[in-house]
């Protein structure tokens, strides 16, 4: 017990250590550089970062009052980032009041940002398994629209403003109650409205009448933005068809789209490639559950990415969004390339929602959100040592350790 | 209650509490229902086969390092370095790890089967809270499309469960992961039954929100309780009654049959094995005090969370858990998740722990060496020594034991079914897959030959009439 506390006040002293020292530098030396950019593995590198930016990727590099992170024989990566996840809206599945993921009031343009917990139980299980960043994102309300997706750190720090707001809109699109005729129906006669709204606005502002149907105002400004192109639209579908169907409506009305699930892809990656459709996918989940994804498969990455799709890997379970990681590694195991794996937790995200600028990779000019691993990120048995965001060295404790290290001592196994 | 004989079998293990108590009936189960519903599995006799110069884990507790395993006639023959046959197929397995047939303990698969439709949902009679008269077997597609994943991640063995909704939900099936058209053609032959039991939220969320009792944990053990008591009288009358003389019995009436109770007192006599879906510390010592009560045992606690909490406790009593890696937070009786659940149950009482991994999930079990390597590591890095040789038990050896069927699977011993994994490397890497398994000796895939490996017919000419899945 004595081993665990001391490991505890230390891990609480580095914490608050390494906050004061954001101001100056920190030195994480002689790393195995997993860059997730085209310079693919550094070895024996250097990594100074500066006011929360790297500012230098080498060998040897020679600094003054640098807090050093010796990572010899470690591994470094970019922070892992969820693509999808509910982190911050839900604490237990089960129980409704602790969760605010969804609405049946709002459509396309229920934004999630004002549900958002910092202090989420589940934010320090995540960033220990070496998530920094995640697009959080509604669940599946009354319509065919979830909603707004907006993009938080990690970090736990008590403030309510996301990294980046509204990012992207979430549909669901497959089997269900209604025809799913009938659903894209209703998906062309919002869009339509969207456009109408903004031809009519002058006359509505003159007083005139405007039948906003089952929408409201702030769901067809949303609306309006996909139509802009200023926000890509996220479609849970399954079902290769569906994809298609997707693809010919998104060209129709010139927006961008990403998939989610997409359990079917590998049956049309070629056009998925030709038309640089991004494919969010939990490697893991091969089971044909519905007659929307019979043609589940476990290389379902491996072929997107052989054929040119630019995937994200995603886990679909929100407590432990950072098991993405073993999803990453079973892609490998049939026959993703590790550095694509890694790619697709990092890089690939943030390049897919506009963050390419701030994170995702380790480069000078990025945001310090840098993983430590003891060893190989994609084995389920490494852990990550130390986790950076924006340059702050973030306690890896969770309570989930503390109820350990209570048993443990109970049970006189410390 | 119970003769003396009996009792000592109870303070015995497990395996032979059941075989000797099972002789000691007057009328074997079986023989009451006329030798019904038994396993038809018998597998044709298998080739020679040697799996040479592998690392193999033997699921004993050993790791050998270049060994062998020959299998002969559906059996393990020798296992260990040094040993060859002339007349033997050689499959060389140099690089490679070999592992008992790897085995599932908690499986919803064939009464919850792929596609998750209405009209094969089959897992939970959620009519009434006590429903020991079900049986999961008669709720078994045999032709679920998880099965075949399964195999591929080298599951041998799985243990069908019905699900959670009610106290006592009905009787489990271990099968072997075999296709079969009719589902006596999976079953384990002789495992015995199992009797699902559910504490906690689900079977009060089910019947409480239909206002109906139970609706409180308080409410769950008053249900099991009075279940046991009826169980327990009925037991008393067939025991009177056989207690009789010929001639008597032929003056009287035998008591009538009664199917829910038949259940109860198969658990009772030792002979039916309570598979406990339990997540809390408190709740598993409540269970454990309701066992006392009525004199049977709890042989395995499942999704059992909060186990680290009293692994003293069910190291103490012969209680196994069976767990997830790191799954929590779906509900608050899974809140309280440690990652070293699994370590620390196995490590209690001196490493006198049954530790299970188990996966309730067709994609987890599919991967349930990754789910031990998880649990491994955790317990490793909080500073438990626990090496693979051990951990390798929490998918093979435990799992066998707590179905009752240790002394026919979960190891690499001579004597024992050939359930056989050829990996392509160490079993607790996340690169490493199943590449050969083996089922009573028989290669039932193969990685690298598309023919050894018989799709279910849900597989065929589904996603074009031509092609299969997979």
């Amino acid at each position: 017990m004595k081993y665990f506390n001391s490991i505890f006040i230390l891990t609480c002293l580095f914490f608050i250590s390494a906050q004061a020292e954001n101001d100056s530098r920190i030195l994480i030396q002689n790393a195995t550089v997993i860059t997730a950019t085209e310079q693919g593995t550094l070895l024996k590198t250097d990594v100074l970062i500066e006011q929360g930016i790297i500012t230098k990727v080498g060998q040897n590099i020679e600094t003054t009052n640098a807090f050093i992170i010796d990572a010899s024989n470690k591994i470094i990566t970019p922070g892992l980032i969820a693509p999808h996840s509910t982190l911050g809206l839900i604490e237990l599945d089960s129980e409704s009041e602790t969760r605010d993921d969804s609405t049946d009031h709002y459509s396309a343009g229920f934004s999630i940002v004002d549900a958002f917990n910092p202090s989420s139980v589940l934010i320090p299980y995540n960033r220990s398994g070496g998530i920094t960043s995640a697009i959080v994102a509604p669940s599946s309300g009354a319509g065919i629209y979830s909603g707004m997706a907006s993009v938080f750190k990690t970090d736990g720090l008590l403030k309510i403003e996301p990294v980046a707001k509204d990012v992207a809109m979430i549909i669901e699109f497959g089997g269900s109650k209604d025809s799913r005729a009938a659903n894209m129906l209703m998906l062309k006669d919002s869009f339509d409205l969207a456009r109408r709204f903004t031809t009519s606005k002058s006359s509505i502002l003159r007083g005139g009448y405007f039948d906003f149907g089952d929408y409201t105002v702030r769901d067809l400004v949303a609306i309006q933005r996909l139509l802009k192109g200023e926000i890509p639209l996220i479609i849970r579908a399954n079902r290769a068809s569906d994809l298609l169907k997707m693809i010919n409506f998104a060209k129709e009305h010139r927006i961008n789209i990403i998939f989610l699930g997409a359990k079917e892809a590998w049956r049309i990656a070629d056009t998925l490639a030709t038309e640089s459709i991004p494919v969010i996918i939990d490697p893991m989940d091969n089971i044909p559950s519905s007659f929307d994804s019979i043609g589940a498969r476990l290389d379902n990455s491996a072929i997107l990415h052989r054929a040119g799709v630019k995937i994200l890997i995603t886990s679909q379970n929100t407590h432990n969004s950072y098991l993405s990681r073993q999803g990453a590694g079973n892609a490998v195991a049939h026959g993703l390339s590790k550095d694509e794996a890694i790619k697709a937790l990092t890089i690939n995200i943030a390049e897919t929602f506009g963050l390419q600028d701030e994170i995702g990779s380790i480069e000078v000019g990025k945001h310090a959100d840098i993983v430590v691993w003891d060893n190989d990120p994609l084995e389920v048995s490494s852990f990550a040592e130390e986790v950076l965001i924006d340059g702050n060295s973030i306690s890896l404790m969770t309570r989930s350790k503390r109820l350990r290290d209570r048993y443990l001592n109970k049970l006189g196994l410390n | 209650m119970r003769n003396p004989i009996q009792h000592f079998c109870y303070s015995i293990c497990l395996l032979n509490l059941l075989f000797i108590s099972m002789n000691l009936q007057a009328i074997s189960e079986s023989e009451m229902l006329n030798q019904a519903y038994q396993s038809t599995y018998s597998p044709d006799p298998s080739p020679k086969t040697i799996i040479k110069n592998g690392t193999v884990l033997t699921g004993t507790g050993l790791l050998i390092e270049r060994a062998s395993v020959l299998i002969e006639n559906n059996k393990i023959i020798a296992v260990g370095v040094g040993i060859d046959d002339d007349e033997a197929q050689v499959i060389d397995a140099e690089g490679k790890w070999i592992t008992p047939g790897i085995i599932d303990i908690h499986s919803h698969m064939g009464v919850y089967p792929a596609p998750g439709l209405r009209s094969l949902s089959d897992g939970n009679e959620a009519t009434s809270p006590v429903t020991p008269h079900v049986w999961a077997e008669h709720s078994v597609w045999t032709h679920d499309p998880q099965y075949t994943l399964a195999l591929k991640g080298g599951i041998t063995t799985f243990h069908v469960l019905p699900g959670s909704a009610n106290l006592i939900g009905g009787r489990g099936v271990t099968l072997k992961n075999i296709r079969s058209v009719t589902v006596q053609g999976m079953k384990f032959p002789g495992a015995p039954y199992t009797l699902k039991m559910a504490c906690g939220e689900n079977p009060k969320r089910v019947y409480g929100n239909r206002d109906s009792e139970p609706s409180t944990k308080m409410g769950n053990v008053a249900g099991y309780r009075k279940a046991w008591i009826e169980a327990q009288s009925y037991l008393n009358r067939l025991e009177e009654y056989e207690s009789k003389s010929e001639e008597a019995k032929e003056l009287g009436y035998a008591p009538s049959r009664d199917l829910e109770l038949e259940t109860l007192v198969g658990v009772l006599k030792g002979e039916i094995l309570i598979q406990n879906h339990c997540y809390r510390g408190e709740e598993m010592a409540i269970m454990l005090d309701i066992a006392k009560e009525f004199d049977y045992k709890v042989t395995t606690f499942h999704h059992a969370i909060e186990a680290y909490k009293v692994a003293d406790l069910l190291a103490e009593q012969g209680v196994c858990a069976a767990m997830w890696a790191d799954w929590w937070g779906f509900k608050h009786e899974a809140f309280d998740m440690v990652w070293e659940n699994v370590a620390m149950v196995d490590q209690a009482l001196n490493g006198k722990g049954c530790a299970i991994v188990h996966s309730d999930s067709a994609v987890g079990t599919q991967h349930l060496n990754q789910e031990a390597a998880k649990a491994l590591s955790a317990g490793n890095r909080s500073g438990l020594d626990i090496n693979k040789a051990r951990a390798i038990q929490w998918i093979t050896l435990n799992p066998a034991k707590a179905l009752g069927i240790a002394d026919q699977v979960g190891s690499l011993e001579a004597g024992k079914m050939g359930d056989v994994v050829i990996w392509s490397g160490d079993p607790f890497s996340i690169y490493s897959k199943a590449e050969k398994v083996f089922i009573d000796g028989h290669l039932k895939y193969d990685n690298g030959s598309i023919d050894a490996f018989t799709r279910t017919d849900f597989d065929l000419g589904i996603i074009t009439p031509e092609g299969d899945r997979l």
